[in-house]
């Protein structure tokens, strides 16, 4: 094709619907830096932009010139444009998101739900054992009931227990008679401050003057260290 | 359709046009100017708005899209030569190569041109335009010029400017040779053209 065959379709070049073959003889021509050309495709751009200005009007909303200009508001500039750049893509993330982070919501209440139905289950069962014995702490607050059994272990049932601090844990200890405590388990309490907590395994009763329980750093210490919100004298087993 | 295009055509033009002083906005843009942003949003959302919507037919989409049209030419900004010509073509540019790619991806249309759309966003390519080109005395000749145009050019150039159809897509559409379309686009184009011609510079 001469010159003037390829500038005929100049703008459908500028405007990117040219197929491959004369797409790449324009490129061609062109790269070889044709005088007369030059200034042809300089029209064909602004014929483009002319045609695309001739639109029916329409206004846009209030809000979007706010909306534009917040996409580079001070310190968001990267972020914006990787949300506008896939505006339409990332709402169909957003609703992606939204139902599986609803779909997690769901399964992590129904984590919560299930493991706290085991653990009153498991609570039942330790309450329906024959040797297990109860042990009532606290007038006040925490309140609760402690149980042992010798077999099983201690149950601790507790409500009204203080807000726990950020990297703060329960810690239930079982104190020997004469002895220093020993770690019997780490727990947490539910929002309404109540706790069932178990600590399985044999437990000599005769030995164990009381069980109880501390505020203690996420890991849990090894010793006490701090003053026991809860103390249940385990006697006259 | 083809005349739907150009009917209302004045109210828009008044806003669209007053593009003298670019080159003022172009460098504040370059130098990350926030008010820039906003500068631009009043010579040519309303536009780039227009454009959009007529393309995508929705004016929500619209908004996502006209967000992303002026984020990109925010971005790109750096590579715009304030020298050679007006952001108008350039906004216009992005902005209808956003609206079209929306479209295609709806339509899991091939986006056989969408590396060619990207490419010739560049400002370099599109801002060759003159200020005083996109006045309204010019493209109220353009308007009456487009409108003296058969039915079957009007048809064509529409589907290559607002849906960005290569002529053999067109041919397809229209169930036409790919032979007769391409005569009608060059002859709606040359037609154009010479309506305008003197008005636009070499």
């Amino acid at each position: 094709m001469n010159c003037d065959d390829l500038a005929d379709v100049f703008e459908l070049y500028a405007l990117g619907v040219l197929e491959a073959e004369e797409r790449g003889e324009i490129e061609a021509h062109l790269g070889r830096g044709c005088a007369a050309c030059t200034p042809r495709l300089r029209r064909a751009a602004a014929l483009n932009a002319a045609i695309l200005a001739v639109v029916p009007d329409t206004a846009p909303p209030r809000g979007l010139r706010r909306r534009v200009v917040s996409l580079v508001g001070s310190g968001r500039s990267a972020w914006g444009w990787t949300f506008a750049s896939g505006s339409v893509a990332a709402a169909l993330l957003i609703a992606l998101l939204w139902f599986s982070v609803r779909d997690r919501e769901l399964e992590s209440q129904l984590a919560r739900e299930r493991a706290n139905l085991t653990r009153v289950q498991q609570a039942f069962a330790f309450l329906n054992e024959p040797e297990t014995k109860q042990v009532i702490f606290g007038k006040g607050e925490p309140r609760g009931n402690v149980f042992v059994n010798p077999r099983t272990g201690v149950l601790l049932i507790a409500s009204n227990l203080p807000p726990l601090p950020v990297g703060k844990t329960y810690e239930l200890w079982v104190i020997p008679k004469g002895g220093a405590p020993k770690p019997a388990g780490l727990f947490q309490s539910d929002r309404e401050g109540t706790a069932i907590y178990i600590q399985s395994g044999a437990l000599d009763l005769a030995a164990t003057g009381a069980v109880a329980v501390t505020v203690e750093p996420d890991a849990g210490s090894a010793q006490p260290t701090t003053t026991p919100i809860i103390v249940a004298p385990v006697a006259g087993f | 359709m083809g005349a739907v295009i150009l009917s209302l055509l004045f109210p828009l033009l008044a806003i669209a046009l007053r593009i003298a002083g670019d080159g003022d906005l172009a460098r504040r843009l370059k130098s990350r100017d926030q008010s820039a942003m906003g500068e631009m949003y009043d010579r040519y959302g309303r536009l780039a708005f227009s454009l959009i919507v007529r393309i995508v037919r929705n004016e929500g989409i619209a908004e996502d899209l006209v967000q992303e049209t002026f984020l990109r030419v925010w971005n790109r900004s750096a590579s715009f030569d304030e020298e050679k010509g007006a952001l108008a073509p350039w906004v216009l540019a992005v902005a209808r190569n956003r609206a079209i790619d929306y479209v295609r991806s709806l339509e899991a249309r091939q986006t056989r041109n969408s590396m060619e759309l990207d490419k010739l966003e560049r400002p370099g390519v599109c801002a060759v335009v003159d200020d005083a080109f996109l006045q309204v005395d010019r493209v109220r000749l353009l308007k009456t010029a487009f409108d003296k145009l058969p039915p079957n050019q009007r048809m064509v150039l529409e589907l290559a400017y607002f849906e960005g159809m290569s002529q053999p897509e067109m041919a397809e559409r229209m169930k036409q040779p790919l032979g007769t379309v391409k005569t009608w686009v060059r002859t709606a184009l040359r037609s154009l053209r010479e309506e305008i011609g003197e008005a636009v510079p070499a």
